[in-house]
């Protein structure tokens, strides 16, 4: 790993007094290194159409992306984690009523109305992204401080599902996708948070009815491949009477694109993405900047980076992109154990656990395994407001980390009057 | 006991957590597996896709060659075109809800108001503002406009900022014009896409069109392909240039006299043909035919066309008969004086009352008198009808000219096969019915009895060229050394002059400088529609000029409206190849030796005479503080002549369509002056015009040559 020692050297007086988990931050740097390479070489059709072939701009713009990024983590891991309790409040109120700003009067881009546009800087945000980070540390702290009620359906469960569901429901008509996803991740933090597993059942449940509205309605409205002058029509029709429902006709076709895909009837972005994987081979792929597909993948530096990744680097190299991935979340599995407070500890696994399942989501529509939905590979995708809600939660872990690495190697005691509590919180119901 | 719990908690929360990092990274095994299947497993298939998708093997298209005259003028050319889109859905045109669009609607409206002067701004703004609120994707803003026009277009405001972010697609194509438009237009022919093409466009279509390239090409983003490295290109090559045999002038003489009795005569269609009489070079060919709107244009090729000739096929009667040498000019044939007679085998009727009921063979040919010709056929070949039609053969009657223009239509000659039916047909024949042969084919006996016997293919292309370098060169081809004997040809010269002097072509040609040799010919027509009872006539008038030195050899054959007042040949195509034989009388043939210069007043330096433009003159004069009168006079151009002490300034007015007189102008202004009216100029030395080849006062036409001498 030659590149690792040569983009640390830069850092090494930063390492000095950047604190918390060294293998979290290599991980951190690492890939944001793999983002700047795969970045640049596929925004080279995005910046033939928009900069007449300025390639540097973008690679200018995800740089200073990183920096701040960075600059970001940093800072906000230098804060005591504690502060993050009484602030994930804070940031959960003021994500609800954003989140229903955004829906009514978001800006639309490609369709869903999912982004506003920050009126100073100029700069859009999605309203999801940070909802997500607001409402993963709203639940960390509900479910460390619920903990001895936690088994119980009014104390322990409703105050942490009810908030979830808020959330999960304004994302929900703008982003189905990302609304699943953030569901599916709560859920998993509230089985690691050991909320009684019949009321778990009892939410799938519940949230499988529209799903399986979706799928059912896909199923039946598809007309079969008797010829393709038919198939077209039938399902334009369907597809048509349900535009008039929002984004729910989008979802039924999609799933129908996802379900009945034959081999000469495959999404184009799913198609072009196969021929980037297929492109690469095992060890070697065509070499750093030399991908072909970065022209025809629609967001090829975005959703669909971790293909031109395959392609450029191999399977070697995609793997070792989830390899960092996954050395990331077995470090913040470490810091929850080595976390003597509930509320730390669940603020590491929540936040970690977040940001892999929304890796391995976006990788697995890379490689076409769920249908295309619209989710970054944190860190790696081109920068935007993800790529900073990113860097904020793992500025928060390494907070954490570096509390614990405070305590184990200082042994410094926290404040009298917090203990306390963090102790009440952990006592068994 | 509080420990132990918390320890129990953690434990619990422990084995849930390494639980779902289990899960996970299961899960990462899935990503990669199904990245393994879709590279390893089908691989090939996705590649091969890829392959199939991103490369195209593109056409180049060959650059289309050019037609010109034989005096270097394009007749047909290539030139690009441009059809303008607007794609209302370019990502830089909407970005920011279309702040761009906004802000330049109302500059560009107003733009292309000014340029295309087809609709006010408000209208240009009322569209655009449409398209975009429909986001049309490839919304038609404006066809075929010239490469000119495009250019300015770019310049335009969000035009200029490209494709991608004004929306503005501009489609070329290569279309073809013709710079002199009805000249010979049928002739040049047509480049159609859709449609069979015409005309030397189609003759020589596979010499224009060159061959197209291919190329293997990878398409990048933004719909933009680039050349694939190494693999084998194949260069278009640009079609060749065609030299025609065609003079602009001429043309436009012969274009003009038809045109001109055409619109007079309301006939229904009409051609002229001009051919160098020693190589068989057309030099004109000129078809009109009326349209329903009663304007003419050059809609087919009359001149190719078979048509039952008339009076004018007496010559090659004349010819038959002389050959079999029973009979000489002077014999004399009794036609009376009925206008009707039987001859042989049928009733013959004569168009004109024959001025006398007893006539030489000559003077039955001046007044083309159908008894007489039929009576002198039937006389000859009563016994054998078969030699007249194998002397039609030896006069290639029977068979098309072979110009290099497709269309030709063969003749349409009468079949032999028994005696009494062959005999009929034949003495038809001796008069112009029951056969039919085109102009051309008329034309190209006619020239060959102007050429001593020596029959001349008809041809229009002179040479094959590419970028200026013959590649092909035609001559003159003889399609018979010699029709006849040379005796007869004398003879058959004697009768067409015979024509002019005191025939049917008399009160035409009577006042006429040089002589001119010819024969009329009126033709009862029964076409499509209209019957031989219907009034309709094809005249004609064929002949060569000057007789004691052919030149060229003309033909003339308008077909009439019904019952037209005007219907023979010696009244409506007599003129049109008088018109015709005059101007090409003083323009090639009087000058042919040497040019005569025409000398106005020649000025000295007392007696000085300067034309130029009036602001030249007047900064000259200013500049040099000399004082002088100015007259006052909207016209460009003045003259300062002396006048007492002062120099006097008289406006002068030049007229278009006659030679000016550039006496005392300078080179400058005499050039600009002569090349705006179409004249291409010789310059023989330096300071102020002296003489002029081209009197001041004459007609002038485009194209034609002016020398001037400077001193």
């Amino acid at each position: 790993m030659a590149e690792l020692a040569y983009i640390q050297e830069p850092f090494k007086h930063l390492q000095r007094k950047a604190k918390g988990d060294k293998y979290i931050w290599s991980s951190v740097l690492l890939l944001a290194l793999a983002s700047v390479l795969v970045v640049y070489s596929a925004t080279g059709s995005l910046a033939y159409k928009m900069y007449k072939g300025n390639t540097e701009v973008y690679l200018f713009k995800q740089v200073s992306f990183i920096i701040v990024g960075l600059l970001a983590v940093y800072f906000l891991h230098l804060v005591n984690y504690k502060f993050y309790s009484r602030v994930a409040l804070i940031l959960y109120l003021i994500s609800v009523p954003l989140l229903i700003y955004t829906l009514f009067f978001g800006a639309e881009i490609n369709e869903g109305s999912r982004w506003i546009k920050l009126p100073v800087i100029n700069m859009t945000f999605q309203t999801s992204d940070f909802a997500k980070v607001a409402l993963f540390m709203y639940i960390s702290r509900e479910l460390s401080r619920k903990q001895h009620v936690i088994k119980d359906f009014k104390k322990g469960f409703l105050p942490v599902i009810i908030p979830i569901m808020i959330t999960c429901a304004l994302i929900m008509p703008a982003n189905l996708s990302n609304a699943l996803l953030t569901g599916a991740t709560s859920l998993l933090l509230l089985f690691i948070g050991r909320v009684h597993g019949k009321h778990l059942m009892m939410v799938i449940g519940v949230a499988l009815i529209p799903i399986l509205l979706i799928v059912g309605i896909a199923a039946l409205t598809y007309t079969g491949k008797t010829t393709d002058g038919v198939k077209e029509t039938s399902k334009n029709k369907v597809a048509e009477s349900l535009t008039s429902m929002g984004r729910f006709g989008t979802w039924v076709s999609r799933v129908q694109d996802f379900m009945y895909a034959s081999n000469d009837d495959i999404p184009y972005q799913v198609e072009q993405a196969n021929i980037a994987i297929a492109n690469g081979s095992i060890l070697y792929g065509l070499g750093p900047g030399k991908s072909r597909q970065r022209n025809f993948l629609p967001q090829a530096y975005n959703d669909e980076i971790f293909p031109i990744i395959i392609e450029e680097y191999g399977l070697i190299g995609g793997a070792f992109i989830i390899f960092i991935y996954m050395v990331f979340l077995f470090r913040c599995i470490n810091i929850f154990r080595r976390c003597p407070y509930a509320f730390g500890a669940f603020l590491a696994l929540g936040l970690s656990f977040s940001m892999i399942i929304q890796a391995l989501a976006n990788m697995a529509v890379g490689v076409n395994l769920t249908p295309v939905t619209g989710v970054t590979l944190p860190l790696v995708s081109m920068g935007g407001s993800s790529f900073l809600f990113t860097c904020a939660a793992i500025g928060i872990i390494l907070s954490v980390a570096r509390n614990v690495e405070q305590l184990e190697g200082k042994n410094v005691e926290p404040p009298a009057a917090q203990m306390k509590e963090e102790k009440k919180a952990l006592q068994p119901a | 006991m509080k420990n132990t719990s918390t320890i129990e908690v953690k434990r619990d929360i422990l084995w849930r957590v390494y639980l779902c990092f289990i899960a996970i990274i299961l899960v990462c095994v899935v990503v990669m597996s199904k990245a393994f299947y879709i590279q390893q497993v089908q691989g090939e298939h996705w590649r091969g896709m890829s392959d199939s998708m991103h490369q195209k093997i593109v056409e180049l298209d060959a650059e289309r060659g050019t037609i010109y005259s034989e005096d270097g003028q394009m007749l047909s050319t290539s030139i690009p075109q441009f059809d303008i889109y607007v794609d209302f859905g370019a990502e830089g045109l909407r970005d920011k809800s279309g702040k761009l669009f906004r802000q330049n609607l109302d500059s560009l409206s107003y733009c292309l108001s000014n340029l295309f002067k087809d609709k006010s701004g408000s209208a240009y703004k009322k569209i655009l503002s449409n398209g975009y609120a429909k986001k049309t994707r490839y919304f038609l803003l404006k066809r075929k406009i010239s490469f000119k026009e495009y250019q300015q277009l770019r310049q335009f405001p969000l035009v200029r900022l490209g494709r991608n972010k004004s929306g503005f697609i501009a489609e070329v194509r290569s279309i073809r014009l013709n710079p002199y438009q009805l000249l010979a237009y049928r002739t040049i022919g047509l480049n159609r896409e859709n449609a069979q093409k015409i005309g030397l466009e189609q003759t020589y279509d596979s010499v224009l069109k060159g061959t197209t390239g291919k190329r293997l090409v990878r398409y990048i983003g933004g719909g933009v392909s680039v050349p694939v490295d190494g693999a084998l290109d194949i260069e278009p090559e640009n079609g060749k240039d065609v030299i025609t045999t065609l003079n602009v002038h001429i043309q436009e003489i012969a274009e003009n006299a038809l045109m001109n009795m055409m619109q007079q005569s309301e006939s229904q269609t009409g051609t002229c043909i001009v051919m160098e009489t020693k190589t068989g070079k057309i030099r004109a060919m000129a078809n009109l035919g009326r349209r329903p709107d009663g304007s003419y244009w050059e809609d087919y090729n009359y001149a190719m066309r078979a048509t039952e000739p008339g009076s004018t096929i007496k010559l090659a009667t004349l010819l038959a008969v002389l050959s079999e040498g029973k009979t000489s000019i002077n014999d004399v044939v009794k036609v009376g004086n009925t206008g009707t007679a039987f001859v042989g085998v049928r009733e013959v009727t004569d168009a004109e009352r024959s001025p006398k009921p007893v006539m030489t063979v000559a003077e039955c040919f001046a007044h083309s008198s159908n008894i007489g010709m039929s009576e002198i056929a039937y006389n000859t070949f009563a016994q054998q009808p078969d030699k007249f039609m194998k002397y039609l053969h030896q006069f290639r009657l029977d068979t098309i000219t072979g110009i290099d223009l497709l269309g030709e239509s063969k003749p349409r000659l009468p079949r032999m096969n028994r005696r009494n039916e062959g005999l009929h047909a034949m003495v038809t024949m001796s008069f112009g019915y029951a056969i039919q042969i085109s102009p051309l084919q008329t034309l190209t006996l006619y020239n060959a009895i102007a050429n001593g016997g020596k029959m001349m293919k008809p041809y229009l292309v002179n040479s094959i060229q590419n970028d200026g370098t013959i590649i092909k060169q035609y001559g003159p081809t003889v399609l018979r050394e010699s029709i006849c004997k040379p005796g007869i040809v004398k003879a058959a010269q004697q009768c067409m002059l015979a024509v002019t002097a005191f025939g049917t072509g008399k009160p035409i040609f009577k006042d006429c400088p040089y002589k001119v040799a010819g024969k009329t010919g009126t033709a009862h027509v029964a076409d499509g529609k209209y019957g031989y009872n219907d009034g309709v006539y094809q005249a004609s008038f064929v002949g060569y000029f000057p007789a004691d030195n052919p030149q060229f050899t003309c033909i003339v054959a308008i077909k009439t409206k019904p019952y037209a007042p005007l219907h023979f040949g010696g009244q409506l195509a007599a003129p049109v190849f008088k018109e015709i034989s005059d101007r090409l009388y003083s323009m090639y043939v009087q000058h042919s030796d040497s040019i005569r210069y025409a000398t106005d007043i020649v000025n000295d330096s007392i007696g000085y005479n300067y034309i130029g433009m009036k602001t030249d003159v007047s900064e000259v004069m200013n500049a040099l503080d000399i004082p002088f009168k100015a007259s006052s006079t909207n016209s460009d151009w003045i003259s300062v002549y002396k006048n007492g002490k002062a120099p006097a300034v008289a406006g002068k007015t030049m007229p278009a369509s006659v030679m000016p007189s550039l006496q005392g102008m300078g080179l400058k202004d005499a050039v600009y002056l002569c090349e705006n009216m179409g004249l291409k100029v010789r310059v023989k030395g330096a300071g102020k015009v002296t003489t002029q080849s081209i009197s001041s006062g004459n007609k002038i036409s485009k194209g034609q040559v002016v020398s001037i001498e400077l001193n």
